[in-house]
């Protein structure tokens, strides 16, 4: 267990000390009731997860949008209540690690209480979902999210039916508007164990109540163990070996092979197809149909986007209006700032620091207040703003996922199958959260070409973004050169790993398409704040130690020296000022303070045509970022994780010293 | 030739210690039971059909008998799917199956597996060896259970069965309620199918809409006309896509 165990417990810093679960000591009187958040991949978890406890986990309209749990907590009464947001469930029988980190949270934790969110517009996936998780034995809660849609689509559902059939309270909520947020409160204090009329027959019930009896009295969730441990759930054994005595282990797996023998294989079918028919019948008796014809358009507008007459042509209008909007508008904001709260600042500070020294290291060239905080919040900030604003509409929309379907044979010719397209698509978002999902990927092969390329030459959202503004001041030709040279990078990787690693087992393609919806301005303007407000928090620090580090590289003579050092292989080779040495040293303290130091270059007339594609080329491949590295290196490793990083920043001098002759065989 | 029915039975039983990697003769007499007779055993070997080794303690099939068990298997297996499948039975299976091994044809066997889409498993999960039919994957005849990937763009057809190869993969389709017996439509075939079932729609690669099978219904198929006309919009696109749509 240990080691799937461990990646719940990266994901959240409250872990409980783990024990083994037999020698654990009567619990004494509990301070707060635990609380799980679960349910379906974009099912609307992190919103409810956010309307109960304020806090704020990002919130977006496609499946795999949490990938790490998630703490919180709420009052009710005189109860406190702790909250878990938790990443996408399917069913208790694990297909991927991600899903084994919701089941090892609920085993560990032991909540007091399981809340189960269901989307409206998947009632019976959800229903199949509840079944299993009944089975558990929790007091569960279950809240019917996004009713408002279905309503549109002329579907009631009858939520007191559902509570009488399945014995748990059950709420219904609009959770993007916050609707049923205190009707969901009090349902959590009345929750209570469901009940299940599925029969799975004699000879089943009596192997699961054998197995049941031969695990230790205190092992939790006894009955859904059992039954786990029948379909032969791959990520379970460990899990036994660590709490069961070796001789119960070896009866257990007798009974098991004996009932498996017994159904020649065919058990999952089999519990399948009993589950089934309990969700058919519990839809039949709650579901109230109406005629209505709400709903074609979102259904027109997803399938146009899907296509490939019309999808392709959206893509690129989005990509064309997106950077309009970028150069234009972010750049108008950043002078107005500039002029406005800089510029007083700037001369106002000039005056009043008479001693040099001081002077150049808040006010400098690399000042802590001119390179760290004017660079942060003047030159990057309002390009993110304008950014994220037509990023966050886009997910709140549910475009992303459709990207999917269009890319899927691109992805298939440089060896990923379909399940590597999300995390790639992903990657264009924030890369960290995108090598993250990757984990969801079986087959090694897949994830690691797919870890690769979202670190190699694909930019980030902030990097798309400030890309995009940086080419803007010398033109769109500057932008579409640049974004192609980068997609044939991609591929070009993508081919050569495909061929040097050896082939394995092909992971699947079945994505969920979520429905298109209207983007809430509200939800949009919130996220777009937390995003902002994150990048800040997160960057600002980052920043001036930037500035410091610079500060003091420059005083010392060090800067200096590295430049003449490196002068041949920036200047000779790659074609780019000395000053450009700056940005790659500030590329590694975090690559948003090296754009802005780039961008002022920029501004200044110090990069022409060809130099700032190559810029852009390099900085977008040059070393990952700190938090992504750290990522890497727990899914593959110290050395694979130094080999990349190492190869990519070779590559990425070699390859813009290369585009930077090509280009100028042209321009 | 006398006795055919049971010399049959014993080729099956031979088939099946085969699958299960047994030889002896002690494990023939434990899969036979009770009837077990000395006279249709050495008919067996008379026959060619199988041969005992020179300790007299293991028997195998020979590439006669081989051929002969596993057309009665292939039979067999196959009207356990029809049984399963078509007529709905849950009970009984093995009994009907039995019955019918012995008296189809091959051609007949041939075009019950064409109907069924060239399943690959019986209901228990046991491989059904394929047949010419299988080989050639070619629709000689038309078959009531097509797969998905021959379905046109915008008609609705209903689950017969989905052959996956990996059990994570049956339950990943079973969790988005992909399942035998549900409604699913069509709507995208390239560059990814996109079906919609149970209200959500579902992107998935070529690979994974071949496994999945289901029953051409008139009713549903008569939508077609209009769905044709959408397809010039959607879905497919363009004529130079429409080669790319490999079904293997």
């Amino acid at each position: 267990m240990k080691e799937t165990l461990g990646s719940a417990e990266k994901s959240h810093s409250h872990q409980m000390p783990l024990a083994p679960v037999a020698a654990e000591l009567p619990t004494p009187r509990k301070v707060s009731q635990k609380v799980i958040v679960t349910g379906l991949p974009n099912s609307g978890k992190s919103q409810i997860f956010n309307n109960l406890t304020g806090e704020y986990s990002i919130v977006a309209n496609y499946p795999l949008s949490t990938v790490c749990v998630k703490q919180g907590q709420f009052r009710m009464g005189d109860e406190q209540y702790e909250v878990y947001d938790t990443p996408g469930l399917y069913c208790l029988f694990i297909h991927s690690e991600d899903e084994l980190v919701v089941r090892d949270l609920i085993f560990q934790e032991k909540p007091d209480v399981l809340l189960l969110c269901i989307d409206a517009n998947l009632l019976k996936q959800s229903l199949a979902l509840a079944a299993d998780l009944i089975e558990l034995q929790i007091p569960m809660v279950i809240a019917i999210n996004a009713i408002d849609e279905t309503a549109r689509k002329g579907l009631w559902i009858d939520s007191a039916t559902l509570s009488q059939i399945t014995g748990v309270p059950v709420v219904e909520s609009i959770a993007i508007k916050g609707i049923g947020t205190n009707k969901l409160k009090s349902a959590i204090q009345k929750a209570r164990v469901g009940s299940l009329s599925i029969h799975y027959g004699d000879i089943m019930t009596r192997g699961i109540s054998t197995v049941e009896s031969l695990l230790p009295e205190a092992l939790p969730y006894k009955h859904k163990t059992s039954m786990l441990a029948l379909l032969n759930d791959p990520f379970l054994d460990n899990y036994l070996i660590d709490n069961v005595p070796e001789e119960q282990l070896q009866k257990i797996q007798d009974t098991v092979d004996e009932i498996q023998d017994y159904f020649k294989g065919n058990l999952a079918r089999t519990i399948n197809h009993k589950r089934a028919e309990w969700v058919d019948s519990v839809t039949e008796k709650i579901i109230r149909r109406q005629v209505a014809f709400a709903g074609r358009v979102s259904e027109t507008i997803a399938r146009m986007c899907r296509s490939v007459v019309f999808g392709v042509p959206i893509l690129m209008g989005i990509i064309v209006i997106t950077y309009f909007l970028v150069v234009n508008v972010a750049d108008w904001l950043s002078k107005r700032l500039d002029a406005i709260l800089w510029a007083p600042v700037q001369e106002y500070l000039n005056a009043l620091i008479p001693y040099p020294f001081w002077n150049e290291f808040f006010i400098g060239q690399y000042g802590v207040l001119t390179l760290g905080v004017a660079g942060a919040i003047l030159t990057v900030l309002p390009i993110l703003s304008v950014y994220f604003i037509l990023y966050n509409i886009l997910e709140d929309v549910g475009y992303i996922p459709n990207l999917s379907v269009l890319s899927r044979r691109v992805f298939d010719k440089i060896g990923l199958s379909g399940a590597s397209i999300m995390p790639m698509v992903l990657g264009f978002g924030c890369k960290t959260m995108a090598t993250l999902t990757a984990k969801t990927l079986t087959s090694p092969k897949e994830r690691y070409i797919t870890t690769f390329l979202i670190a190699f030459a694909l930019p980030c959202a902030p990097q798309i973004g400030l890309n995009m503004s940086l080419l803007g001041k010398v033109g769109i030709t500057a932008f579409i050169i640049t974004f192609s040279v980068l997609a044939t990078i991609e591929a070009v990787t993508g081919l050569i790993l495909n061929k040097i690693i050896k082939e394995d087992d092909k992971n699947c393609f079945i994505q969920a398409l979520p429905a298109i919806r209207m983007p809430n301005l509200k939800a949009v303007i919130k996220k777009t704040y937390y995003r902002l407000f994150w990048f800040l928090e997160e960057a600002l620090p980052a920043f001036m130690y930037a500035a410091i580090a610079m500060f003091t590289l420059d005083k010392t003579g060090l800067l200096k020296a590295s430049k003449v050092f490196l002068q041949p292989v920036v200047e000779r080779f790659m074609g780019l000022p000395t000053e450009m040495v700056d940005a790659l040293i500030l590329v590694i303290a975090r690559r948003e303070a090296a754009a802005s130091v780039i961008i002022k270059m920029s501004e200044n007339g110090h990069l022409n045509y060809v130099q700032s594609i190559v810029a852009v080329v390099l900085t977008t491949m040059f070393v990952p970022c700190m938090a992504h590295i750290g990522i890497i290196v727990k899914q593959q490793g110290w050395k694979s994780t130094v080999f990349m990083v190492f190869t990519m920043t070779i590559t990425s001098v070699i390859i813009a010293g290369i585009l930077n002759k090509l280009l100028l065989l042209f321009f | 030739m006398k006795n055919s029915v049971e010399i049959d039975e014993y080729l099956e039983a031979l088939w099946h210690m085969k699958e299960d990697a047994k030889t002896s003769i002690t494990e023939l007499k434990a899969e036979i039971g009770d009837n077990f007779s000395k006279e249709i055993f050495y008919e067996c070997l008379n026959d060619n059909l199988a041969a005992v080794s020179d300790d007299d303690k293991t028997v195998t099939l020979t590439t006669k008998g081989e051929e002969r068990a596993r057309r009665i298997i292939r039979a067999h297996r196959l009207a356990e799917r029809l049984l399963f499948d078509v007529m709905g039975m849950s009970k009984n299976i093995e009994e009907g199956a039995c019955e019918f091994e012995h008296m189809v044809t091959p051609a007949l066997v041939d075009s019950i597996c064409t109907m069924l889409g060239h399943p690959k498993e019986s209901p228990q999960g046991l491989p059904i060896p394929p047949g010419e039919c299988c080989e050639n994957a070619t629709t000689t005849i038309e078959s009531s259970v097509i797969h998905l990937t021959e379905l046109e763009i915008g008609q609705t057809a209903r689950v017969a069965y989905v052959n996956c190869r990996k059990d994570h993969e049956l339950h990943r389709l079973n969790g988005l309620q992909i399942r035998p017996g549900v409604y699913i439509k069509l709507h995208q075939t390239y560059p990814s199918f996109v079906i919609e079932c149970e209200g959500s729609n579902i992107a998935l690669d070529d690979e994974i809409a071949n496994n999945i099978c289901v029953w051409r219904e008139k009713k549903y198929m008569s939508k077609t006309n209009d769905a044709v006309k959408k397809r010039s919009i959607f879905g497919r696109g363009i004529g130079i896509f429409k080669k790319c749509r490999n079904v293997n």
